[in-house]
């Protein structure tokens, strides 16, 4: 399963009037992989997910997930194809509960939102109540979405884009307004979901002990274009991704 | 076909355009800067035409006297746009739209038994002074005299906005207001000055408009219920906030009106609403406007 | 279900309404019943989807004329005459809705607007086929439901059936989606649903229904009137939910109840309806902006957020997301 090319990126390129937001990108990724994308502020992250997932069309250049073209295709073709994406800033439905902001996303997965007549409080029952657990949300999952935590809302909506069973997530900051120890339990729970059922998972990610401790390996955005890339060592060796970034930290 | 019917078809349309661009004009206005949409605009515009009536009834002695009324209907109407603003509009700033759309409405449906317990059911007419009585001649086409007065007011009243928008300090602080209400509050102006100046402004021009429209023919009740939808056509086709294409959008509407009537009279409101449908789906923010705040 | 009892107790209450009221007061009840299944058709759009229709009147119209058209020219049969409305209407709103659902917002309602206005001045306008403005005249309803109270249960018969058709696609999946639309489409897109696509579908589906309103609209007024179409038609709806309250199923059902009650007790004493419902509903829209279930539900949160003296603000906070 390991070794194969699950998502290929040929010299993409996306501006935004005159400014250069993705730059020529090539990017790889094999399945089974744990990476991160890292970068100052502005550095173009957010926009190459946006591409990648069909929210932003690429001026030039292809996307090819599973080996399928997928550059000009809409979002929810993309999802339907195997691609999940958790958003920086909780993306949630927030007058629904949580159990049905979950479902919602197990529904679509299963493609029974077209179901006129079935109540919806009858069907994905025991995928929706494991997902919650796994998530560790079953105790709020009555709670009004708008209400949780900021932490919450993050876990949620993890949760929204585990519901969609994609074989690549995109995970933009995901533990970003949590605390310490949310942060370790998410982080441990993008582990585990890579461990244990081969997620293919790329995040970005603003604490470098979080990127360090479990990415397996890093590419460095700069302007919209790719500077480094390697495994976390390699990377923090190198110069050019020193200056431009790891400097201000270090 | 004849070119002389052409041409005086084309100055009725034309004349009819300027009417609702003086609608529009506020309408597009108070869009642009409040993000209201304001049904109750042709109804106040309405309201407009009977006090420029009631003012000519009052001065009926004096040569003057249709003139001086349509000045005093669009200050009238300024005055009690200041009202509705202060009272009512102000409370809806933060609202969601459909709240504000069913706020003015229900002014539409208001105003409306409001003007039949004031001036009552029946018509009004004003009887114009020799002046704009009778026809004028071009090349030996009989033109209603009166249109000339209404399309130099329209063109008039085009300039003064475009002067006012780009040439003085208050129209800059309402073009800014148009891209971006943070940005104006940052300078330290307050925001509900400029909406309560705005909403005066639009429903002075729409006063003005009725009493333009009141020597016209006769004044009847529920006029404004199929101009204001034209007005939103015409502010739909040229792109909300845009001053020159409302301008462009009250001409096409107005020649459409004109020249179907000619060719095709069934159809002529029925084109104004597909033509507006089109621009719609084509170009949601018009031929004129920009793509911001969709 | 047990939470529902109530809407049993009122279905007996709509059941034996004839024989406690005169015929004036079965008039306006078949009314309510009517335009609040048009109201609810509506809020199919408002409340679920999110988007302001401003010209739902089109598609009443349009199935009104269908079942009028059907019975006066072709002596069809009023039971095969309603699912003709429904059919038309949905053609109808299948054709304007392919546009409408690609703009949000403001130019949604602009667009609605400008198609049912369009829809108005054919139907005006055509006047060998629809009779224009004279209208249609002559809708006579069957022998078995010519009396006002047979047309009265033959109405509660078919809205019933209707709004429990409604309520099962409002608690179905697509109905969960409409309101993952309404709350936040770009998040639904990105769960991999075409988001326009089930726009349209349920901009169909609201459309047949407010046909089939029309269709039961003719027989019982006898006529019709290109003015079923006019955009003062589709402000009704609006109105109805805006006062019944548009986030509950049954708030427009609440409103076209309370707005038809009170037109047809005004309207016995001064003909200035459109000034007192102005009044009303600037009334609601400044201070009882959750229209009037949604101002109960405050009122019974607040009384049992006292009587539980729960922690601070737990169900006050409200975040924005």
């Amino acid at each position: 399963m390991a070794g194969e090319v699950i998502l290929e990126v040929e010299s993409l390129n996306k501006a935004f009037g005159g400014l250069q937001a993705t730059h020529d990108v090539d990017y790889e990724m094999m399945t089974g992989e744990l990476s991160a994308i890292i970068g100052p502020n502005g550095a173009g992250k957010s926009t190459f997910f946006n591409l990648l997932t069909g929210y932003h069309t690429a001026d030039s250049g292809k996307i090819f997930f599973k080996g399928i073209n997928i550059t000009h295709w809409p979002p929810h073709k993309i999802t339907r194809l195997g691609i999940a994406r958790a958003f920086q800033v909780s993306n949630i439905y927030p007058r629904l509960t949580t159990y049905e902001n979950v479902r919602q996303a197990i529904l679509a997965q299963q493609k029974k939102t077209i179901n006129l007549f079935t109540p919806a409080s009858r069907l994905a029952r025991r995928e929706t109540t494991e997902l919650l657990e796994i998530t560790g949300l079953s105790e709020q999952s009555d709670m009004v979405a708008g209400n949780l935590s900021q932490g919450d809302k993050k876990r949620l909506e993890l949760a929204i884009a585990l519901g969609s069973r994609p074989e690549l997530l995109f995970l933009d900051e995901p533990t970003a307004g949590m605390s310490g120890e949310e942060t370790h339990d998410t982080m441990e729970l993008v582990k585990r979901l890579n461990r244990e059922i081969g997620l293919t998972i790329l995040f970005t990610e603003h604490d470098m002990s979080v990127v360090f401790g479990y990415a397996r390996r890093l590419t460095v955005l700069h302007q919209g274009a790719v500077i480094a890339e390697g495994t976390p060592e390699e990377v923090r060796d190198n110069e050019e991704a020193q200056r431009v970034y790891l400097g201000e930290e270090a | 076909m004849d070119t002389s019917l052409l041409l005086s078809q084309f100055l009725s349309g034309l004349s009819r355009g300027m009417v609702l661009f003086l609608i529009a004009s506020g309408l597009s206005l108070i869009f642009g800067v409040m993000n209201i949409l304001n049904f109750a605009h042709a109804s106040l515009w309405l309201v407009g035409a009977y006090f420029c009536y009631s003012f000519w009834v009052l001065l009926q002695g004096y040569g003057f006297g249709m003139w001086v009324s349509i000045g005093l209907a669009a200050l009238t109407l300024a005055a009690i746009g200041w009202v509705i603003e202060v009272v009512l509009i102000r409370r809806v700033y933060d609202r969601e739209l459909p709240e504000q759309l069913l706020l003015t409405y229900a002014m539409v449906l208001i105003i409306g038994d409001l003007i039949k317990l004031t001036w009552g059911v029946e018509d009004r007419i004003i009887a114009r002074p020799p002046l704009v009585e009778g026809p004028v001649f071009f090349f030996g086409i009989p033109f209603d005299s009166y249109f000339i007065f209404v399309i130099l007011v329209g063109f008039a009243v085009a300039i003064g906005l475009w002067w006012f928008l780009q040439k003085t300090k208050y129209g800059h602080i309402v073009r800014a207001a148009v891209f971006s209400r943070e940005m104006v509050s940052a300078l330290g102006i307050p925001i509900p000055r400029i909406y309560t100046g705005v909403f005066v402004l639009g429903i002075f021009i729409a006063g003005l408009a009725g009493g333009v429209q009141a020597p016209v023919g006769s004044i009847t009740l529920g006029m404004d219920m199929a101009i204001v939808v034209q007005a939103f056509c015409v502010v739909v086709i040229g792109g909300f906030g845009s001053l020159l294409g409302t301008l462009v959008g009250s001409i096409i509407v107005g020649e459409i009106y004109a020249f179907s009537i000619l060719f095709w009279p069934q159809g002529a409101l029925v084109l104004i609403f597909v033509v507006t449908a089109v621009v719609l789906i084509i170009r949601p923010w018009g031929l004129f406007g920009t793509p911001m705040r969709a | 279900m047990k939470r529902y009892w109530w809407l049993g107790l009122v279905f007996i209450v709509a059941l034996i309404l004839p024989f406690v009221i005169g015929e004036f007061w079965v008039h306006v009840a078949v009314e309510i019943l009517i335009l609040g299944l048009f109201a609810v058709s509506f809020n199919m759009i408002f409340g679920y989807m999110g988007q302001l229709s401003f010209g739902h009147a089109a598609y009443y119209g349009v199935g009104a004329y269908a079942t009028g058209l059907l019975m006066v020219k072709a002596s069809v049969p009023l039971p095969i005459c309603l699912p003709a409305s429904m059919i038309a209407a949905g053609i109808c709103a299948l054709i304007f809705g392919y546009f409408c659902v690609r703009l949000t917002g403001i130019y949604f309602a602009i667009l609605t607007l400008a198609f049912g206005q369009l829809m108005y001045y054919i139907i005006f306008q055509w006047y060998s086929f629809t009779g224009g403005d004279d209208g249609l005249q002559g809708i006579i309803p069957p022998d078995f439901l010519f009396s006002a109270t047979a047309y009265y249960y033959f109405t509660l018969f078919v809205v019933a059936a209707a709004l429990i058709v409604i309520w099962y696609i409002s608690e179905s999946p697509f109905g969960y989606t409409m309101r993952t639309i309404r709350e936040n489409p770009d998040r639904t897109r990105f769960i991999g649903i075409n988001v326009k696509r089930y726009m349209l579908i349920n901009f169909v589906i609201a459309g047949m229904f407010a046909g089939l309103a029309g269709g039961l609209w003719g027989p019982f007024n006898r006529s019709i009137a290109p003015d079923l179409c006019n955009w003062h038609q589709s402000g009704t709806p609006v109105f109805m939910t805006v006062i019944g309250g548009p986030l509950g199923f049954f708030g427009p059902m609440v409103g076209s109840v309370i707005y038809t009650f009170l037109m047809a007790f005004v309207t016995g004493f001064t003909e200035y309806w459109p000034l007192t419902i102005g009044l009303v509903i600037i009334f609601v829209v400044l201070f009882m902006p959750g229209g009037v279930l949604g101002f109960f539900e405050e009122r019974v949160k607040i009384i049992r957020a006292r009587a539980l003296e729960v922690g601070a603000g737990e169900s006050s906070e409200k975040e924005n997301s």
